[in-house]
């Protein structure tokens, strides 16, 4: 599974990132990421990773403020929230990232195998 | 320790103000004179003095080929302006950094300080290479560190400051000399959020006065056209009156327009008598201010909101002082103006408390570092949260054991914090409400023996908090097919950087200077890069590389933007093993009077065939929207008169106004394929809840759910818009549904198989085509896919898809 791609609504999710659950409350998603932004600034090691059913991810300031921001936005929330809460565990076979180069050319042959003909 | 001292600055089209904020009050800076504000006009004399505010603003009228005004809008442009009596050219950003120099003098004058590094507000819609250019004006002003801030976010902060807990949503109205701003927030847990923003770059006050100039000059024995070079001098002078008859106006019914002097035109003296009425001036601007208001009624619009629903308008900018103004904002909004503040200095006091929360400290750290062990503190200088983090860390081997941290006022103590092994130490604080804490910090050994440490103090303020800037407009890289590949979407928090690896359309061969990949960089919220705005180019030329690049090669794209809006690109080439960051920054185009003109016919033919269509299919909204854009179409013509008459801003508002058409234009043409969408719908949604229902997980059912609801919403309002881009959302999740099946390899292989007449390089495309039977009938499905995208990456792009894409070289 080696190559499998991740998916970064997994790797990627804000709660993962900030380390905090989903149920988390404004203030506390806000103050969590504030201190682990003064924590990645003086260096300090065990901020400097984060867990994800995926395994261990590096930390950056960056991906924290995306995060907040994301959180921020009631719709992102909401979405974040899901994927955190059905997050595949490190045994399952991880969900592939859809590939946006690929949107153009459809889904040939998805309409005749519903039946639909052509 | 001296307490901190946070500087905002308003660097405005027509007046500047500086406000410093000291964790408990915000004051306003005066300047020499006494003023709050100071005019943004520079003159240059003969021995090439410089004077700056209101001495120079005495001069606009009696020496006007000496004095500059409104250079701001010409920011991050190659336009220069002379000074005739000194003979001296300056760009745009070096006269800013007059007036910002003025403002830091009356700073220091004020508060006894020298500040270097404050927050100046830049219009929200500002583009970056304005950015950068405000960016180089406080560099020039002595400036060691500036920040940019959009002013909707300074003149809200300002505003909601000391408001108590006022929920629900409210709209920052911020009419200046020439931009115009909406932006709808809402404050929630003592955040201020900007939910979002519009504007008009190219709407202002002066507006207001050239309509009625260009009345009032319609009026005279030789009517004066702004077409005229000839006539500039008359105009600027009459511009001048009409500008005082409109304040006269504001308090009078009527106002009578007379010059000291006659006009003298071609040797002639024109005699100027005129009447102005209130309802005149009304009836001409109410066209301006019905324009702002729809920008307001459309960002409303695009958050669910209708008239009725905002708990208060906040007015920012001169212009809003006019009462006609006010009434039409609250009636046509359907709400109340919010009293008590000043519209001339909002947007400084914003800046100011801004620094605070960036931790933006005016001035330089010059103290030499106090006697004792060297401490690191990160903590937020303003903090919504009563009880944030203070994290920090003790420089150097042999860390003092413990430390405690006690509030100003006593009545709060942190316990004994055991500091680490590597000298770190994280706690939280409590903070009084609404008010500047001070927190001394004492230090203790192993044997308890106090030690002392530098800083000793530091002070938190409580109150409303903004988090980092949002990017005002989506940034992105233009594709060989016309598309837009989005980087970082509007509203992304700065600073952020963002990879996509990208391929290369053709053969790049090594030592020919013909030979160019082409990387545009757009700005824009249309996901056709032809409707955005080139910011940049990176180029990659066969007199760089180190060795030919073939078509198909792998190049990874980075932008990256800083907190004050300034981009950087660069772009990795892994087969080279070859880095490019020459981005060739682009400036704000110089708008060519001959080149608008020809746009505007285009448009012309375009709008005529689409309103025949309109007409013929009975879409009277259409209709409508196309009367207005006719409107649009009629201001840019008399702009590009006026261009050609030499009127540089003129030239770019017209061009803009262009753009803005062009892009309505697309989205009537959505409308008018309204039936044909709705059936698309119909069809992706069937498709798309069949493949998620069979195949899909937990959560990709539930966001089908919640797409499928976008949809109907979208449908019930008939917003082609809002429509298209959830059917896109829709797409996208049913082809992560559909990508992950085998089957769909094996599709994607027979439909590219049956195009590679038209791949690029037929010999290797008809291998892979081979290769693909082979895996296909093995069943390897990994390797299929693998030959597949190799496949797509040989196939064109259709040339008139990459002209629109800005000649991109790659997809």
């Amino acid at each position: 599974m080696a190559e499998a791609p991740e998916d970064p609504r997994i790797v990627d999710n804000p709660f993962f990132v900030l380390g905090v659950s989903p149920d988390a409350s404004r203030i506390e998603i806000e103050r969590e990421a504030q201190k682990l932004l003064g924590m990645i600034e003086l260096g300090f090691v065990d901020a400097q990773t984060y867990a994800t059913p995926l395994g261990t991810r590096p930390r950056h300031a960056e991906a924290i403020r995306a995060a907040v921001a994301a959180l921020r936005d009631p719709y992102r929330r909401l979405v974040a929230e899901l994927w955190a809460r059905h997050a595949p565990s490190d045994g399952d076979a991880p969900a592939p990232a859809p590939a946006p180069a690929d949107e153009r050319r459809g889904a040939p042959g998805a309409r005749a195998r519903l039946g639909w003909g052509g | 320790m001296a307490d901190s001292l946070f500087v905002g600055i308003d660097l405005g089209t027509t007046n500047s103000a500086a406000a410093v904020f000291d964790g408990e009050r915000v004051t306003v800076v005066r300047n020499a004179q006494g003023g709050t504000v100071t005019p943004s006009v520079v003159r240059v004399d003969r021995q090439g003095r410089i004077t700056v505010g209101t001495r120079a603003r005495r001069f606009v009228e009696s020496d006007p080929v000496n004095t500059a005004t409104e250079f701001k809008r010409l920011m991050g442009t190659e336009q220069t302006l002379a000074f005739e009596a000194s003979g001296a050219r300056k760009k745009p950003e070096e006269l800013s950094a007059e007036i910002l120099k003025a403002l830091r003098q009356d700073i220091a004058d004020q508060v006894g300080v020298a500040v270097d590094r404050a927050v100046i507000s830049v219009p929200a819609l500002f583009e970056l290479p304005q950015s950068a250019a405000t960016s180089e004006a406080a560099r020039l002003a002595g400036f060691s560190r500036v920040e940019l801030l959009q002013e909707p976010i300074a003149s809200a902060l300002a505003a909601g400051w000391r408001a108590e807990d006022d929920p629900g949503s409210w709209l920052v109205f911020d009419l200046g000399g020439g931009t115009f701003d909406a932006s709808l927030l809402e404050t929630r847990d003592g955040l201020l959020r900007v939910i979002g923003h519009d504007g008009d770059n190219f709407l202002g006050g002066r507006d207001f006065d050239w309509v009625i100039t260009e009345h009032l000059a319609a009026q005279l024995e030789v009517p004066l056209s702004r077409k005229n070079p000839d006539h500039a001098a008359a105009l600027r002078t009459l511009r001048l009156a009409a500008e005082e008859a409109k304040i006269e106006l504001s308090r009078a019914e009527r106002a009578q327009v007379t010059l000291p002097a006659p006009l003298v035109l071609d040797g002639r003296e024109l005699a100027v008598d005129l009447e102005l009425d209130r309802a005149t001036v009304e009836r001409l601007a109410l066209p301006l201010y019905d324009r702002a208001v729809e920008v307001c009624l459309s960002l409303l619009r695009q958050h669910g909101l209708g008239p009725g629903h905002l708990s208060k308008v906040v007015l920012v900018g001169g212009p809003t002082l006019m009462p006609t103004l006010r009434a039409r904002v609250a009636a046509r909004l359907e709400t109340v103006i919010a009293e008590g503040h000043d519209p001339m200095t909002l947007v400084a006091q914003g800046a100011a408390l801004y620094a605070a929360t960036a931790n933006l400290d005016g001035r330089a750290a010059t103290e030499a570092p106090a006697p004792g062990r060297q401490l690191w503190l990160q903590y937020p200088a303003v903090s919504a949260d009563l009880t944030p983090h203070v994290v920090g860390r003790v420089l150097g081997a042999d860390p003092p054991s413990t430390l405690q941290l006690t509030r100003g006022d006593g009545l709060w103590q942190s316990p004994r914090l055991a500091v680490g092994a590597d000298g770190g130490f994280v706690t939280s604080v409590s903070l009084v409400p609404r008010r500047a804490s001070r927190f001394s910090i004492e230090a203790r050994s192993a044997a308890d023996e106090p030690v002392a440490v530098s800083p000793s103090q530091f002070t938190i303020v409580q109150g409303l908090t903004i988090g980092d800037p949002p990017l005002s407009r989506t940034v992105g890289v233009a594709l060989a097919n016309g598309r837009v590949q989005v980087y970082l979407e509007r509203g992304t928090p700065l600073p952020a950087r963002r990879t996509f690896t990208h391929r290369t359309v053709e053969t790049v061969a090594r030592g020919t200077e013909e030979s160019l990949l082409r990387i545009p960089i757009v700005q824009g919220e249309l996901a056709e890069a032809h409707l955005c705005r080139l910011i940049g180019m990176l180029d990659i030329g066969g007199a760089a590389v180190r060795d030919t690049l073939p078509s198909g090669s792998a190049v990874e794209v980075t932008l990256e933007l800083d907190r004050g809006g300034r981009m950087s690109a660069r772009a990795l080439v892994p087969a080279l093993d070859q880095v490019f960051e020459h981005v060739v920054q682009l400036l704000v185009p110089d708008a060519d009077p001959a080149a608008l003109e020809e746009s505007l016919r285009e448009q012309r033919a375009q709008l005529q065939s689409a309103r025949t269509d309109a007409f013929r299919h009975g879409l009277m909204a259409v209709l409508d929207k196309l009367d207005r854009l006719e409107e649009r179409l009629a201001e840019a013509e008399r702009d590009i008169d006026a261009a050609h008459g030499g009127d540089a801003d003129a030239a770019q508002r017209a061009r803009r106004a262009l753009l803005d058409v062009d892009a309505a234009m697309s989205e009537a043409e959505l409308a008018r394929r309204w039936p044909a969408l709705e059936e698309k719908a119909r069809d992706t949604q069937i498709i798309a809840s069949s493949l998620v229902g069979q195949y899909g997980n937990a959560a990709e059912q539930t966001l089908l759910a919640e797409v499928m609801s976008a949809i109907e919403h979208a449908r019930a309002d008939r917003d082609a818009a809002e429509l298209e881009r959830q059917l896109t959302l829709l797409d996208r999740l049913a082809l992560g549904v559909y990508q992950r099946n085998d089957e769909a390899w094996i599709n994607y292989f027979e439909a590219a198989a049956s195009d590679i007449s038209r791949a690029s390089d037929l010999p290797r495309a008809t291998k892979l085509v081979a290769e693909g039977r082979v895996a296909s009938s093995r069943g390897d499905t990994q390797e299929l896919r693998r030959i597949v995208k190799a496949i797509w990456a040989l196939l064109p792009d259709d040339a008139e898809a990459r002209r629109r894409g800005f000649d991109s070289g790659v997809r």
